[in-house]
C-alpha cells in the first residue's frame, strides 16, 4: 500500500511517464515495480499505452484516498512549520532559475558566458547544501517522499558534471521539475490548493 | 607618476607595461583605461608575484612588499585629495581579487575600507547625510567580517592588511581550487591584489551615478542609451532603481561631465571594437569611470552594431559576421502579426510575456485532453488556472501555453523557456480557461493573446537595409552558390 501510493503520485506527477520514469521517482526497484504496474493496469488504476502510463479516473480516487489517509496520519503542525521554512528557500530557488534563464529582463542567458553559467551551478550547489537539511526534515513526516534525497541529488550532481539540462529541463528529471513536484507534494500535504497558493504569491 | 620603489606594487597610471597575467584582469582593464587617458579613480596593484612570494614564503606578506605600501597609497591620496583614515577629505578605499581569469570562490571585494569613528563623523559632515555615514560604516563592517572573516579592526592600515591577506589567502579557498583543477587552470598563477580610491556619487547636489551603453543595447540604435541618479551612489543604479533619470539630464545640468563621458565612451568603444556597458560616478562635477565591459545586447542589437562596427571600419566584414549567431538573425526575422492586422484584431487576455513567439492554436483547458489532441495531429493552445508538475508534459505539446496566475518566475515560465514553447503569465483570473474551443493567436513577444487568426508575416530579409548588408557579406564569402535562409547560410560559414 505505501508502494502503491508511491506509484500512482508518481504517475500523476509525471503526466505519461514509462517505467524508468516511475522507477526513479519512486525508488522502486525494477522486477517488483513491473509487477505492481502490471497488477495497478489489472485493477484498472493505471492504463497503459505504447509503454506510457496513465492514472485512470479510478485510479485518480484511489489516490485520492490514499493521500487523505496519509495526511490523518501525519505530524500536521510539523508539516506546517516544515511548508512555512520552504517559503525562502522556494524564493530563493525561483530567482535562481530566473537568473539561469535571463541575463536581465530584457535578455535571455544564451549561455554564451561559461562564468556565468558556473556561477549560477555553484550557486545551486550552495542553495543545495543549506536546503538538505529541510528535505530530511519533511522526510522524517512523511517518510514516502525519502526519493527525493536522492533525484535532488542526481540533478545536482549531473548538472555539476557539465550536463546543465539537469537544472530545469521540464521533460527530464532536472532541479526544477524535482522542486516542482516537491512543491506539489507539500501543497497536497498541507491540505492546501495550488491556486490558493498562486493567489497568494507562493506557488506560481 | 613613478617613483614606486618596488618591482611588485606598482601605480596603475597606465605606463605599468606589464601583461594581464602580472596585473590580473581587475587591474589590467583599469591600466588599460589609463593608457586611454579615461578618467578612473586611482589605483595601485599589488601584482601576482607577490602571490607567488605570499605562498613560497610560509603564507607571510613579505615585509619589503608591505613596506612598498604606503608610498602607494600616498600616491592614491595626492590625486583625491583625501587623506586614509583620517582628516576632513577621508580617503576609502576598495581591495579587489584579481587573478588572470576571473574565478569563483576568489574573496571577491572589500568596498569602503579605512572607516573609522573620525572617518564616519568625516563623512557624515562632507556629505551632510548622517544616515548615509553610518549606513556605509555598518556595511563595511558587516562586509569586512564577511569576507575577511574577522572583525574590522580600528585601525585602517591593519584593515588594509588584513584584506590584502585575505585576497591573497582565497587563492586557495577550496572552491577556487577545485574551479581551477576542474578547467586545467595552473596553481602557480597566483592572484594580483588591486587597491582603488572610492569615489561618491552621493556628496552633493553635482554628483552621481550611472551606466552607460554606447549603443543602443535593445533597439540597436547608434545612440548611446544609458541612466543617471543625480546622488546615487555605488549599486544604486544597477540595482535598477526607479527615480533614475535619462542622460540627457545630465547632459543639461553638467554639461562638462557629460562631454567628458562622451568621450571616454567613444575612446572605450574604438578600443575595445565593441559597444561598451560603462558605470561612472560623478563627484562635485569630476567625471570617473568604474568599469567598462562589453554590453549584453538584445539580438537585435547585436546584429545591427555588427554592421554599424564594420561601418565605422572598427572591425572588418570577417569580424562582423563572427559576432552574429544564427539565433541572432532569426530572432528578428521571426514572425510577427501583421501590424495592419492588428487594428482590427480582437484582445482576448494580455499578461506578461515569459517566453517569446507567436502562434495559433485551440484553447484547451485540460491536460490530460491537450496532450491526447495535441498528439492527434491538431494546435492546441493549453489555458491553466496556474500549472502543476502534471501539466508538463503537455505544455510539451503544445503550441502555446496560458497561465491565468502566477509571474514571469513560475515554474510554467521557467518550463516553457526550457523548451522555447511561446508562453504567457498572469492573464488574470478567469480570462483565458473561459475560451475553451475557441481558436486564439497568442503573441508572446507581446503579452497579448488575440481572437482568431489575424495575419502573421515573416520578418523581410529584402527590405532592412542591415539585413541586406549581411546578406551581401555572405553571398561574397561563400560564393553565389550557396543556398539557404541567412541563419542556414551562417551556420554553413561557421561549419555548423
Amino acid at each position: 500500500m505505501h508502494k502503491e501510493i508511491r506509484v500512482l503520485q508518481a504517475v500523476r506527477l509525471k503526466g505519461r511517464p514509462q517505467a524508468g520514469d516511475i522507477a526513479r521517482s519512486t525508488d522502486i526497484p525494477a522486477e517488483s515495480l513491473d509487477a505492481l504496474l502490471s497488477r495497478l493496469v489489472e485493477d484498472g488504476l493505471l492504463s497503459e499505452a505504447r509503454g506510457r502510463y496513465k492514472v485512470t479516473p479510478e485510479g485518480k480516487e484511489r489516490l485520492h484516498e490514499l493521500l487523505e489517509a496519509e495526511r490523518a496520519s501525519i505530524d500536521t503542525d510539523a508539516l506546517l512549520s516544515a511548508y512555512r521554512d520552504f517559503e525562502p528557500f522556494n524564493s530563493q530557488f525561483k530567482q535562481l532559475m530566473t537568473d539561469w534563464q535571463q541575463i536581465d529582463e530584457n535578455t535571455p542567458n544564451d549561455h554564451s558566458d561559461a562564468d556565468y553559467d558556473a556561477r549560477v551551478v555553484q550557486r545551486l550547489g550552495e542553495l543545495h547544501d543549506d536546503f538538505l537539511p529541510l528535505v530530511e526534515r519533511i522526510v522524517s513526516v512523511v517518510p514516502r517522499l525519502a526519493a527525493y534525497r536522492d533525484r535532488f541529488s542526481s540533478a545536482l550532481a549531473a548538472a555539476v558534471d557539465g550536463d546543465h539540462s539537469w537544472l530545469a529541463h521540464p521533460l527530464k528529471d532536472s532541479y526544477h521539475t524535482v522542486w516542482f513536484e516537491f512543491h506539489e507534494e507539500l501543497i497536497g500535504l498541507a491540505g492546501l490548493s495550488r491556486q490558493a497558493e498562486a493567489a497568494a504569491g507562493r506557488a506560481e | 607618476m613613478t617613483g614606486i620603489a618596488h618591482a611588485n606594487v606598482l601605480v596603475l597610471d597606465g605606463s605599468t607595461g606589464q601583461p594581464r597575467e602580472t596585473l590580473g584582469g581587475k587591474a589590467w582593464s583599469i591600466e588599460q583605461m589609463r593608457a586611454l587617458d579615461v578618467p578612473v579613480p586611482p589605483a595601485f596593484v599589488l601584482t601576482t608575484q607577490v602571490c607567488q612570494e605570499y605562498y613560497d614564503g610560509g603564507q607571510e606578506l613579505p615585509v619589503h612588499v608591505w613596506s612598498a605600501v604606503p608610498e602607494a597609497m600616498s600616491h592614491l591620496e595626492h590625486v583625491t585629495g583625501r587623506t586614509f583614515g583620517t582628516g576632513d577629505h577621508p580617503l576609502l578605499v576598495s581591495v579587489r581579487s584579481g587573478a588572470a581569469t576571473s574565478m569563483p570562490g576568489m574573496m571577491d571585494t572589500v568596498l569602503n575600507l579605512g572607516m573609522t569613528d573620525g572617518v564616519s563623523q568625516a563623512l557624515a559632515a562632507q556629505s551632510g547625510d548622517p544616515a548615509y555615514a553610518d549606513d556605509t560604516r555598518e556595511r563595511f563592517r558587516e562586509q569586512f567580517e564577511q569576507v575577511v572573516g574577522v572583525a574590522a579592526p580600528d585601525d585602517p592600515w591593519e584593515q588594509l592588511r588584513l584584506a590584502i591577506i585575505a585576497v591573497l589567502d582565497s587563492w586557495n579557498s577550496r572552491r577556487a581550487v577545485s574551479y581551477r583543477r576542474d578547467r586545467g587552470i595552473s596553481d602557480d598563477g597566483g592572484t594580483a591584489v588591486t587597491v582603488q580610491a572610492m569615489v561618491f556619487g552621493n556628496l552633493d547636489n553635482r554628483s552621481g551615478t550611472g551606466v552607460l551603453f554606447t549603443r543602443n543595447p535593445l533597439s540597436g540604435s547608434a545612440e548611446p542609451y544609458g541612466e543617471w541618479l543625480p546622488r546615487g551612489q555605488g549599486e544604486d543604479i544597477v540595482s535598477g532603481r526607479s527615480d533614475a533619470l535619462p542622460l540627457d539630464d545630465l547632459a543639461s545640468v553638467m554639461p562638462g561631465a557629460y562631454t567628458d563621458l562622451m568621450t571616454a565612451a567613444t575612446k572605450l568603444e574604438q578600443h575595445s571594437r565593441d559597444v561598451q556597458d560603462i558605470e561612472f560616478t560623478v563627484e562635485s562635477g569630476t567625471l570617473w569611470l568604474l568599469q567598462t565591459r562589453s554590453a549584453k545586447r538584445s539580438p537585435e542589437a547585436i546584429v545591427r552594431h555588427a554592421v554599424q562596427l564594420q561601418r565605422q571600419g572598427l572591425i572588418s566584414v570577417s569580424e562582423a559576421l563572427d559576432r552574429i549567431a544564427p539565433e541572432h538573425l532569426e530572432t528578428l526575422l521571426a514572425p510577427h502579426i501583421d501590424p495592419a492586422a492588428l487594428d482590427t484584431a480582437t484582445t482576448v487576455a494580455t499578461g506578461k510575456p515569459a517566453c517569446p513567439g507567436i502562434a495559433t492554436g485551440t484553447v484547451v483547458v485540460d491536460a490530460d485532453e491537450a496532450q491526447d489532441r495535441a498528439e492527434a495531429g491538431e494546435n492546441v493552445v493549453l489555458a491553466r488556472p496556474s500549472t502543476h508538475p502534471d501539466d508538463v508534459a503537455a505544455m510539451s505539446m503544445c503550441q502555446a501555453v496560458l497561465t491565468e496566475l502566477g509571474g514571469s518566475t513560475s515554474h510554467a515560465a521557467v518550463a516553457c523557456r526550457e523548451m522555447g514553447i511561446p508562453c504567457i503569465v498572469g492573464c488574470g483570473e478567469g480570462t483565458v480557461t473561459g475560451t475553451a474551443g475557441q481558436e486564439l493567436t497568442v503573441d508572446a513577444a507581446e503579452g497579448t493573446v488575440y481572437k482568431g487568426r489575424p495575419t502573421i508575416v515573416a520578418g523581410s530579409e529584402g527590405e532592412d537595409p542591415d539585413i541586406v548588408q549581411i546578406s551581401t557579406w555572405l553571398q561574397e564569402e561563400l560564393g553565389g552558390d550557396a543556398a539557404g535562409s541567412l541563419a542556414e547560410l551562417l551556420r554553413i560559414r561557421s561549419g555548423q
